[in-house]
């Protein structure tokens, strides 16, 4: 890493909304994290610099006291940061549920906005729809529809709107619908404006939206982002999460989570990765999902009513810098962040992982480290048994902006910095109500075994197993409980190592099954909650 | 003071002003004609050829504006199909033969809704600039309105009452306070109000609101209205600098877009500015419960990070709030507010 030859890092992540900087210097021959802030992006970098200069004075060797503020301006700056402003994009497809959806979710995890929405199925008139693309302002247009055995008509009329709507040299179009149609569509713009690519939705029951993924990716960098990509904080997260997999021989699930958009990654242990942007998959972004402030009111159970809520999920959009500071609005806040993983995750579930992290001031700076593990827990639901960890520094980003030599070196450097561990998860699948779904013999090397731990199918348990601990799990699932992979023997062995939470022994099912009465519902969710509860640390 | 708006143009609008012409909110700044339903025209049969074959006949590019008369397809023995009115060509099916077009409609005037002056115009839109002020909100309802601002409360925090707008508030832009029921807001769209300026209103509400003005243009029913929050959502006062810099400019011409969160006030003075960091001594308003939208002084800065009734851990400061309240608020939660005194 090229910092080593200087007393101190700077590393700086900025958000759309908040600012993350960590400096990082020799102490005692090791390279550390010796302090870190976090403010609204709009204070400025020189208060941003100000918070660090006075924590270094608090903490740091005496003699070096007033010569902070020049040490910082010396410092390597390693920095990454969200794009300037988002790709946006309009989408015009035949059918609102298959070739709309498809393209819409294609598009947002390339990271687009999708700014305009119109279906052929949407209700407007054909008067209403033109006066719609007429008027948006737009860098790109998708156009979907059609099966690619059919001419579909609908699909041409598709095309023909977007044709009519935009302007010569109004940005590219791209073709995601009927092969058969593709020359016809593509001849419909000017030279070279329009392109296609495999159709998302073959037919009715295949969904391949990986061609127009990568296409809708390639064009926004060639259109929009013309920065230097690796400093852009979704590709610099990647790739630290991508040289966690690869270092560790671990399928590693990441999300970021911030307050306008999302990314997620997962990443092989081989270091390949697949990223997916999700421009509006951030807090911000729920208060434009339908029936979100009825779905957060109940998953949340004590952040108010449903118009409540709704008020809440206003604000994260209206005042993205601004921070909870009632519990209901904290719950609130927290349940819409369990609802926007799931959104994210949902899109092609992750499967069984390795290591799940967590990143986004949301999660990574949850008051406790318990509604940080809550929050990838409900996401993600990770079934099998899996780490949970948080990037609390906000360091991944700035370290994955460096080159592929110097990430590695960085990490290995801030080993101990880089993470803070939440423990590891079992989560099972299946089961009937109230019988057990699983039983777990847990294990610590120089202590006597327990007796195991009876889970009951809706119940979740945490055992104490701290940082730094290890464990050896021995876990008999239930007749018709599943823990993700296929296997043959009735029990499963696997390694626990121990976190800010500790071994959270999870039968909540996949997804999550609540019940319909509200006061039962709040009942199970403060069980839930104070299940969660019992841990003794609070996160840095 | 002035400030630039933009008004974007549809794809075949007709400018109507040009570069350094001084224009009012009513004036038209461009004519459409937008393109009604859309019809199918035989092609194909017209030419007698098979419909496949009929494809390269076809002269117009999909997406242009065709005149009554003008050219659809022809072919080398000089037969032609022409088309009937003016239209949106929007495509050729080559499975049936037949053309889609769009009728165009009666001409339409497109207002800039803002006065000012001219001063860019291109294909795309007209740039106008406005002397008078700014006041950007966080969210919005509805279209472009313009008219006289009225004050309808009393105080920055009072709640908007339905009894409150009268006939003297017909095309006027109605200044309320901290809300205003969905019965408020019905009430003011039936006396004719031109729009509603708030602090806050709950979202629940407007979003009902929202159907019943959808199910009123289903129905044919015309007529704008516009409501836009300056400070957030919930019950949520104006803040009183905002208040008092809105209630002595009353009774001046307005402009207020609903969707884009935007009102104009014409020769106005510059309204209470905002800045991001407040700092000791400083004027602030607060921005999340339980002190949304209550304004007061920044105290103190505490020199360690507070954890607030949530638990979250940050930067905060010692308010005395002007409700006589006092609390230790995330300097996050804050903005400061410069001139115009509100007290």
């Amino acid at each position: 890493m090229t910092t080593v030859s200087t007393e101190l890092a700077l590393l700086i992540d900025v958000g759309s909304a908040w600012a993350k900087a960590g400096v990082i210097g020799r102490v005692r021959g090791r390279w550390r994290l010796v302090a870190h802030a976090a403010q609204p992006t709009a204070w400025g970098e020189a208060e941003l610099r100000r918070s660090l200069v006075a924590q270094l004075d608090a903490a740091a060797d005496s003699r070096l006291a007033g010569r902070h503020e020049e040490l910082l301006a010396g410092a390597n700056r390693i920095e990454c940061h969200t794009a300037q402003r988002p790709g946006r994009l309009a989408v015009v497809a035949v059918s609102r549920e298959l070739s709309g959806a498809t393209a819409r979710r294609a598009a947002e995890a390339a990271g687009w906005q999708v700014a305009e929405f119109v279906t052929l199925d949407d209700g407007r008139t054909l008067a209403e729809r033109l006066a719609t693309l007429q008027g948006a302002e737009v860098e790109a247009w998708l156009v979907a529809g059609g099966f690619d055995d059919s001419r579909s008509p609908r699909a041409l009329e598709a095309a023909a709107l977007v044709a009519s709507a935009r302007l010569l040299d109004g940005g590219p179009v791209v073709w995601a619908g009927s092969a058969l149609l593709a020359d016809e569509v593509v001849a419909r713009f000017e030279d070279g404006a329009a392109s296609a690519v495999a159709n998302p939705r073959p037919d009715a029951r295949r969904e391949e939206p990986g061609a127009l993924r990568d296409r809708l990716q390639a064009i926004l960098r060639r259109s929009v982002a013309q920065e230097d990509e690796s400093h852009l904080s979704p590709v610099a997260f990647a790739r630290a999460i991508g040289a966690l997999a690869a270092d560790g021989g671990l399928r590693v699930l990441g999300i970021d989570l911030g307050a306008r958009g999302a990314v997620r990654v997962l990443a092989e242990p081989d270091g390949s990765r697949a990223v997916s942007v999700h421009s509006s998959g951030g807090l911000a972004g729920a208060a434009a999902v339908g029936g979100a402030a009825g779905r957060v009111a109940r998953m949340a159970g004590d952040a108010g009513d449903e118009a409540t809520v709704a008020d809440v999920l206003q604000t994260l959009r209206a005042r993205p810098a601004s921070l909870p500071q009632t519990p209901e609005e904290l719950a609130a806040t927290q349940a819409a962040a369990r609802l926007q993983i799931a959104a994210i995750v949902d899109d092609g579930g992750p499967g069984p992982v390795d290591l799940v992290v967590g990143a986004g001031r949301t999660i990574a700076c949850a008051p406790h480290p318990a509604q940080a593990a809550r929050m990838l827990l409900d996401g993600v639901r990770p079934i099998g048994v899996t780490q949970l960890a948080i990037d609390a520094a906000s360091i991944l980003g700035p370290i994955g902006s460096l080159s592929d030599d110097e990430i590695r070196e960085g990490m290995t450097l801030l080993s101990d910095d880089l993470l803070v561990p939440l423990g590891t998860s079992v989560v099972s699948r299946g089961g009937e109500p109230g019988e057990v779904a699983m039983r777990v013999t847990v294990h610590r090397p120089g202590w006597p075994t327990p007796a195991p731990v009876e889970v009951r199918v809706g119940q979740l348990q945490v055992v104490p197993l701290a940082r730094g601990q290890e464990a050896e799990l021995l876990i008999e699932p239930a007749p018709g409980v599943s823990l993700g992979a296929a296997r043959r023997s009735p029990r499963v062995q696997a390694r626990a190592t121990g976190g800010a939470v500790g071994l959270i022994l999870d039968a909540r099912g996949v997804p999550i099954g609540l019940p319909k009465r509200g006061d039962d519902r709040r009942a199970v969710l403060a069980g839930w909650r104070d299940a969660l509860g019992r841990e003794l640390e609070r996160l840095p | 003071m002035s400030v630039l708006h933009r008004v974007r143009l549809p794809l075949g609008a007709i400018t109507t002003v040009e570069v350094g012409r001084r224009v009012e909110p009513s004036d038209v700044l461009a004519t459409r004609r937008p393109p009604g339903g859309g019809t199918s025209l035989p092609v194909a049969t017209r030419l007698r050829r098979p419909a496949a074959a009929t494809a390269e006949l076809v002269r117009a590019a999909p997406g242009s504006l065709l005149d009554a008369g003008d050219l659809l397809a022809s072919d080398e023995s000089g037969h032609e199909v022409r088309v009937p009115e003016a239209c949106l060509f929007l495509g050729y099916d080559a499975d049936d033969g037949t053309a889609l077009v769009a009728p165009l409609g009666a001409t339409q005037p497109i207002l800039g809704h803002v006065r000012g002056e001219v001063t860019a115009v291109d294909a795309e839109a007209i740039e106008i600039r406005v002397a008078g002020a700014l006041v950007t909100g966080v969210g919005g309802s509805g279209a472009a309105v313009h008219g006289e601002l009225r004050m309808a409360v009393g105080e920055p925090g009072e709640e908007l009452r339905a009894g409150a707008i009268d006939v003297g508030a017909t095309g006027k832009i109605v200044i309320g306070g901290s809300r205003a029921s969905a019965e408020t807001l019905t009430r003011a769209r039936a006396m004719g109000v031109a729009g509603i300026v708030l602090g806050g209103v709950r979202d629940k509400e407007l979003r009902d609101f929202e159907a019943t003005q959808q199910r009123r243009r289903e129905v044919g029913v015309r007529g704008d209205f516009a409501i836009v929050m300056l400070e957030g959502f919930g019950k949520i006062g104006l803040d009183a600098g905002l208040y008092a810099w809105l209630r002595s400019h009353e009774g001046r011409m307005a402009s207020l877009f609903g969707e884009r969160a935007l009102l104009y006030v014409y020769d106005a003075d510059p309204p209470p500015a905002r800045r991001a960091l407040a700092r000791v001594g400083d004027r602030v308003i607060a921005h999340r419960r339980p002190f949304a939208g209550a304004g007061g002084e920044l105290v103190r800065v505490l020199d360690l990070p507070h954890v607030s009734a949530s638990g979250v851990t940050a930067r905060s400061g010692l308010v005395r709030f002007e409700d006589g309240r006092s609390a230790i608020v995330p300097l996050a939660n804050l903005e400061a507010t410069e001139g115009h005194d509100g007290a």
